[in-house]
């Protein structure tokens, strides 16, 4: 199964997108983003299961989780 | 030792925050949020808890409004330097701490202008009518302690809350005093800002604070650096709570404000209060009946007051009287002006200061009747000296 990345600019809208997503049922990895996706953040990302990215997303979203992006986990 | 100083740090801690604090730093010593190594992230993910429990202990449904300070000083210099601009006006209340009155005094070189609203014990309308009358145009905020660290005097802050609201007013509560003993609830919009201390009503460590902010005007920053994000950016994030926490965070700390909150969470608010304010009310009585001791509040009541009683004895300095219950029975109080000078001059008390019992969580009846025999000999000890000297 791919993997993609909810990246976040800072640990505590990451933590809390974690433990929203929790709640809804979908697990993340914490891991830190990896350098060629940072934008010049040097931020964290969760790694999630690819079909379960957007929902996750649109979670984060509606409950005004500020997030950088969404990329694709192949990088490992 | 016997401590009644609570009102400066409550002592002592539960154990569940020792062990906190030593578990910290033997096992998370790791900069959190800076690293990915599993140390660092467990350390991120405590410090994330306590902000998310101390967030949803206040009624804030965002962890990320939740600052983590050094003390309540810095949450309110945070808001009185980050908030207040050249040609705005602030009220605050006539028991201030210096912590907001000194801000404010050094802001006057910067054309910030500030009024005191006069306190009236016993009478919240006309303390209300007080706060209102010292409303300018240019009133931008409001700054108001929560419960007097002097007289333990409450104020009624909801109802200030709501005028500063009705006003256009920004509203800064300073908890210090209260957090963990008055129940505290942001979720009705009302304070903007509350500002506390970790290591007092909320039985954390001392260098702990905590600022949260309840509105959309954030403060200026007053310390910029690294924070762990957006480092290829010179600027300061203005992402929350990063842009106020530049800097490696009190890792040690947190983790036993956590423990300390928790502690609050599981006595209750509403049964910790009580318990307090028994014994408080039982020192008062016994005091009030002691000739040669003034006493300088009403009987204090949960409804009017949190558990400080302030008195002095005869003549006696009150730094004299703390440094006897010190030296001859092991008994910790402050003495002094407690840093709160304008509270001392509604009381005409500005000179000597006041001797203060503060209560806390650990303390019992057999300590506060053993304090009231202590201070009864202090009182015998005095009439003797004054009639010696005589």
């Amino acid at each position: 199964m791919e993997n993609k990345l909810i990246m976040f600019g800072s640990m505590t809208p990451m933590m809390r997108a974690r433990e929203l997503l929790r709640r809804h049922g979908i697990r993340g990895i914490t891991v830190r983003t990896p350098a060629h996706l940072r934008r010049g953040s040097c931020g964290y990302s969760l790694k999630l299961r690819s079909d379960s990215a957007e929902r996750a997303a649109e979670l984060l979203r509606e409950n005004r989780i500020p997030f950088v992006g969404v990329a694709a986990a192949d990088y490992s | 030792m016997i401590y009644f100083d609570n009102g400066a740090t409550t002592f002592p801690k539960p154990q569940s925050v020792v062990r906190a604090v030593c578990g910290a730093v033997t096992s998370l010593g790791a900069n959190p949020g800076r690293s990915g190594h599993s140390m660092s992230m467990k350390g991120a993910q405590m410090i994330y808890s306590c902000r998310s429990e101390a967030a949803d202990f206040f009624g804030l449904s965002e962890p990320e409004r939740v600052i983590f300070t050094h003390n309540c000083t810095a949450a309110l210099n945070t808001v009185i330097q980050g908030v207040l601009k050249r040609g705005d006006h602030a009220v605050i209340s006539s028991l201030e701490h210096n912590a907001v009155v000194r801000p404010l005094e050094e802001m006057k070189k910067n054309g910030v202008e500030y009024s005191v609203a006069e306190v009236f014990e016993g009478d919240d309308e006309q303390t209300i009518r007080s706060f209102r009358s010292q409303f300018r145009k240019n009133t931008r905020l409001v700054v108001c302690t929560h419960a007097s660290n002097v007289f333990g005097t409450r104020l009624p802050v909801e109802r200030i809350a709501a005028l500063c609201r009705l006003n256009g007013i920004l509203f800064c509560l300073d908890a210090a005093q209260s957090a963990g003993v008055l129940p505290i609830d942001l979720s009705d919009g009302c304070i903007d800002y509350l500002c506390t201390a970790g290591h007092k009503g909320l039985y954390g460590p001392m260098g702990t604070g905590l600022l949260l902010i309840n509105c959309d005007t954030m403060p200026d920053s007053l310390i910029q650096g690294g924070t762990g994000s957006y480092s290829s950016d010179l600027s300061q994030p203005e992402q929350l709570p990063d842009k106020y926490e530049s800097g490696t965070p009190n890792v040690a700390g947190i983790a036993g404000l956590r423990e300390g909150v928790r502690f609050v969470r599981s006595r209750g608010v509403k049964s910790i209060s009580e318990h307090e304010m028994r014994i408080a009310q039982m020192i008062y009585d016994r005091l009030q009946r002691t000739d040669g001791v003034q006493l300088y509040t009403m009987r204090p009541e949960i409804s009017s007051h949190v558990p400080v009683i302030s008195f002095n004895v005869g003549g006696m300095d009150s730094e004299h009287v703390a440094q006897l219950l010190n030296d001859r029975y092991g008994i910790a109080v402050r003495a002094g002006l407690h840093c709160a000078p304008l509270a001392h001059l509604s009381k005409g008390t500005e000179k000597r200061g006041t001797v203060r019992a503060v209560v806390s969580a650990f303390n019992n009846m057999r300590q506060a009747e053993y304090f009231c025999q202590c201070v009864n000999k202090i009182v015998s000890y005095n009439e003797k000296k004054v009639a010696f000297d005589n």
